[in-house]
């Protein structure tokens, strides 16, 4: 992990109406390191990593990806890559239509296809509707199209939520070369698995966020399961 | 970025093809139209209007009464009924449009001069019919009462050639201009098809902008930082361009197979349609922008479209239409294209005449894509 | 066993009223569009016919001429328009609908006794221009030809009662039935109500299921022990309702404001709307249960109405239409409301002459009823493994964050 900072969020808030999701986030993402962000369901995470990767506003703060303030300039997405939670691939499409629409979109070339296919091993689906698609090899096309265009920000949205063992040693195989080269990944997840893959986390809570070592977190996780046991629960 | 463009393009021509619904509505649904109405009004002329007769009289002199309405033109004399009753009730059942009832006794009357009365029925709860009818029989009716007036001056004493002189003798020529056989084929089936066609095509625009912002496949847009305008106006050339085919095939099917005439030059027809494709175009993309899903988007284009042939003043006119009416007609661009098909294809009235018509639809064109921008940068917000 | 049925009836009303836009289409759109017909169609009959009077005679009695067609309300003279040319621009750029060209020896040939030309020439581009005024010209010219007969009669000493047995000794009475003012709007109006009672019947009732599939909610109601028929009927009710309903204000609608004539057997018009909006009803409730979603049931029943209207024989007439397409109008409840409506309504007509129409829809209805009270309780399996777009369960749309933010604010406070 380097001290150039590719992403950084300075005392972000995110409103909606009278709701407020995000509370005066701030955070840092160094290159080189998976950034996690944990939290239950409804904490604002999806939120808080759609804004990074530039597909959502925010109320107020300063966010700037590879030093540019996103709510002046746009050209920070030709070098981040999006995993979302939700499915987002272009459902009249097949795998190949998916990456050679979005390379083009992305301005990939056909090299970039090619790779991403074999980094991500999608050779025996390339023909198959993505609506037929497998919850892990659907995830390994959606890293595949965020990693195109060769980014250098990555924003992932549960990358590996329930989904089969092999997919998700293939994705975390691939994460590693990223991050050596130089790439940030923003990781947010719910379940306490990913907490290993990542550097260092920060838990979203009633919109404010708050940094932990991994070990940490894991720990409070525990105890916080553990405080609603009852005496005599198994 | 022009091959960026091109795969957009792609990308749009395969979506339209594998919405199943959209595909068979843009493909099927003019050509379907056009052979329907084609068959429909097959016959294309109104003559031989169903005509009965009843004679209660069975006189030489009835019989040549008979003979007059049997001549007469655009009249068809199918039946000779018994009565009165039986005639009401053939023109109550629609079977019968004119019916003829000569009284009993018309032959001695005419021979003795004394007065009678013939009674000729028009059922009129169809205009078109009842119109013609109506036209028919006057022409009969004219003649008769000259002929019949001059016999009774002359019976009465009257020189020959006065008695003529008291009756004017007019000839009167009819000519139907620009559509001398007065032709409903060539009258309605072309606008009647333009008009499910442009319906069509108003339910495909309807899907334009919330076809891709409504569905979770607009993140990956987003994402990529993509101009949403490149990728908007490369979808519409998609659409227009698929529209234009299908008025193509259309007009092919209409001027080429079923001979229906052309006043101006085909090349002017389809500049003209381009030019409301793309205004038809952009109310879809308007609705489009305002609906949140394809359905709504769906149901306020249509509100547009469906009675947009009426409003349009093709068939009942605007000049016949309410003062108040009359200007807010052409707020929607139909009525600029049926008026102006209406006026290109039978009359061709010049480029000068057909300016206005042009330079409206693309006026129209450009606030709705321009409304359509802002309320979609709005809602993107 | 209505207990059920009530309950889905009260939750499908519920659904109606809570859904703006499908409120305004059930409740309003009818009766927008009765307004907006009625206001295109409110004058009925064609009149100030902007005509051209070409007078190549300039004679007494061509000026009399003239002045016959400048005093009939049917027609407009054009000022201006007094040459032929100016008869051919005005023809060709619409300022002109009609004209009238009385050649150089009209009066001549009048008192020589020979046949006078007169040129009618009309607008034929639009034929409801130009039958109107085929037929409008031939009204003027024979009340000038018999004012100029009684005239000379009168000159020649003829009194009145001579001059009226002379014209009339053999009176042509002609009679008009059942629209005697040839009102454009009483021939038209109705099919096109019939039509939005049609089209508005089958948008609202096309989405009761599609919409619960959308939703998934469809599988209660699939997964309970109810029977398919209390189901049906539960959410055809309300419709049913509607439909009839504005069925019967349009009627009423059409009679008062827009003064349209209906007359007949009110019994027999109620009997015709309850069996048309029955078989509406019904058929739109079978296209939603086997349309896959609310874009595609929408997308094709919306194209239906004008190719209906002429296939139904309303317009262009039956006589004219090939028997094949006939026969395939037969199909259509439209078909047989449209001219059922019209003979009871214009023509009077009873229960005798209706009977087969009657029938017909009854039959229609049944059949409607029954296909739609017996549908399988299943689920077709969604085809993820094909291609098509907005086939499946979904369409395109936005979340409604505002609706669910609301939703959430009214839940909390519970």
């Amino acid at each position: 992990m380097s001290e150039q900072v590719l992403v950084e969020a300075k005392d972000l808030v995110q409103k909606f109406f009278f709701k407020t999701i995000l509370n005066g986030v701030s955070l840092q993402a160094y290159a080189g390191e998976c950034l996690g962000i944990f939290g239950l369901r409804g904490s604002g995470k999806t939120s808080l990593l759609h804004i990074l990767a530039g597909v959502d506003r925010f109320s107020s703060g300063t966010v700037k990806v590879l030093g540019d303030d996103i709510k002046k300039s746009q050209l920070f997405k030709q070098r981040t890559g999006l995993v979302t939670q939700e499915p987002s691939l272009f459902q009249d499409l097949n795998v190949i239509e998916n990456l050679d629409y979005i390379a083009a979109l992305k301005n990939a070339g056909h090299a970039d296809i090619e790779r991403v296919i074999a980094l991500m091993e999608l050779h025996d689906s390339l023909r198959h509707p993505v609506t037929a698609l497998d919850a892990g090899i659907y995830q390994r096309l959606s890293l595949a199209c965020a990693l195109l265009n060769s980014p250098q920000v990555l924003v992932v949205d549960e990358l590996i939520k329930d989904i089969d063992l092999f997919s998700r040693h293939l994705i975390i195989k691939q994460l590693k070369p990223f991050l050596q080269s130089g790439g940030t990944c923003i990781c947010g997840f719910s379940n306490i698995e990913m907490l290993i893959h990542t550097d260092r986390t920060g838990w979203l809570d009633n919109g404010r966020l708050e940094f932990y070592k991994p070990s940490d977190l894991r720990e409070k996780w525990t105890t916080m399961l553990n405080s609603f046991q009852e005496p005599g629960d198994a | 970025m022009f091959k960026t463009n091109l795969m957009i393009m792609r990308r749009e021509l395969g979506y339209m093809w594998r919405d199943r619904g959209l595909r068979n509505i843009l493909l099927l649904g003019p050509l379907l139209g056009i052979l329907l109405f084609a068959a429909i009004y097959s016959a294309q002329t109104i003559t031989n209007i169903p005509t009965a007769i009843v004679d209660l009289d069975r006189s030489a002199s009835s019989r040549d009464m008979a003979g007059k309405m049997e001549n007469a033109p655009n009249l068809k004399v199918v039946s000779y009924l018994q009565s009165y009753e039986e005639l009401e009730e053939s023109i109550q059942q629609g079977i019968i449009v004119v019916g003829v009832l000569i009284p009993e006794n018309f032959g001695r009357d005419v021979a003795l001069h004394r007065h009678t009365r013939v009674l000729l029925i028009i059922d009129a709860s169809n205009t078109i019919f009842a119109t013609n009818a109506s036209t028919a029989v006057l022409g009969v009716t004219r003649t008769l009462s000259a002929e019949i007036g001059v016999r009774t001056l002359l019976a009465q004493g009257m020189d020959p050639i006065k008695a003529k002189n008291m009756y004017v003798s007019l000839d009167l020529k009819e000519e139907g201009w620009f559509n001398p056989t007065l032709n409903y084929a060539y009258f309605l089936v072309l606008a009647l098809a333009l008009n499910i066609w442009q319906q069509c095509c108003s339910i495909a625009a309807s899907i334009n902008i919330i076809g891709e912002t409504g569905v979770k496949s607009w993140l990956q847009i987003k994402a990529a930082g993509f101009s949403k305008i490149q990728l908007f106006v490369s979808k519409s050339i998609i659409h227009i361009t698929v529209f234009m085919v299908m008025a193509l095939l259309i007009y092919f099917i209409a001027f080429g197979i079923f001979k229906i005439p052309l006043a101006c030059k085909l090349s002017t027809l389809l500049l003209f349609t381009l030019v409301f494709t793309v205004a038809l175009h952009s109310i879809g993309t308007l609705m489009s922008s305002i609906a949140g899903n394809a359905v709504d988007s769906t149901r306020f284009s249509m509100m547009v479209a469906l009675p947009s042939f009426v409003l349009s003043g093709y068939t009942w006119p605007i000049e016949a239409m309410p003062g108040f009416l009359q200007p807010v007609v052409w707020v929607i661009p139909q009525t600029w294209f049926f008026q102006g098909f209406n006026y290109l294809s039978f009359k061709n009235p010049g480029w000068q005449f057909m300016a206005s018509y042009f330079w409206a639809l693309i006026a129209f064109a450009l606030i709705c894509y321009s409304l359509a921008t802002v309320i979609t940068a709005w809602k993107e917000r | 066993m209505m207990k059920q049925i009530w309950n889905i009836t009260h939750y499908e009303l519920l659904h109606v009223f809570k859904d703006p836009i499908l409120f305004i289409i059930v409740f309003i759109t009818p009766i927008f569009y009765a307004g907006l017909f009625g206001t295109v169609y409110f004058s009925s009959i064609l009149s100030n016919i902007p005509l051209a009077v070409v007078d190549q005679d300039n004679s007494t009695l061509s000026r009399d001429l003239r002045l016959a067609f400048a005093n009939d309300h049917s027609f407009k003279i054009v000022p201006g328009a007094d040459s032929y040319e100016a008869m051919e621009t005005g023809m060709k750029d619409g300022t002109v609908r009609a004209g009238i060209v009385i050649p150089r020896d009209f009066e001549q040939s009048v008192k020589q006794g020979t046949s006078a030309q007169i040129l009618s020439v009309y607008d034929a581009s639009n034929l409801i221009w130009g039958f109107n005024s085929r037929k409008f010209i031939q009204e003027v010219i024979n009340n000038f030809a018999s004012h100029y007969t009684a005239e000379k009669l009168a000159g020649a000493g003829y009194t009145e009662h001579e001059i009226e047995n002379v014209m009339n000794s053999v009176e042509c009475n002609v009679t008009a039935w059942y629209n005697p003012n040839y009102s454009y709007a009483n021939y038209i109006f109705m099919g096109l109500m019939m039509l939005v009672v049609h089209q508005i019947g089958l948008l609202g009732v096309c989405l009761a299921v599609t919409r619960e599939k959308e939703r998934n909610s469809w599988l209660q109601y699939i997964a309970s022990s109810i029977p398919a028929w209390k189901i049906s009927l539960g959410k055809c009710l309300p419709y049913l309702i509607a439909n009839f309903f504005n069925y019967a204000l349009l009627l009423w609608v059409s009679s008062r404001l827009v003064h349209i004539k209906i007359e007949g057997n009110i019994l027999l018009m109620a009997c015709l709307g309850l069996l048309y909006v029955s078989t509406i009803t019904f058929a739109g409730y079978i296209v939603s249960i086997y349309s896959s979603n609310s874009l595609q049931a929408t997308r094709y029943l919306m194209l239906l109405s004008v190719p209906l209207l002429m296939l139904s024989g309303y317009s262009w007439p039956r006589g004219y239409i090939p028997d094949i397409l006939n026969s395939l109008a037969l199909l259509f409840p439209s078909s047989w409301m449209l001219i059922g409506f019209r003979m009871v309504s214009i023509k009077n007509a009873s229960w005798e002459l209706l009977w087969p129409t009657l029938i017909a829809l009854a039959l229609m209805a049944v059949l409607t009823l029954y296909l739609a009270l017996n549908f399988r309780k299943e689920r077709k399996p969604e085809n993820k493994h094909s291609l098509m777009v907005n086939s499946g369960l979904s369409y395109p749309r936005k979340i409604n964050m505002l609706g669910a933010l609301r939703q959430q604010l009214r839940a909390s406070r519970f």
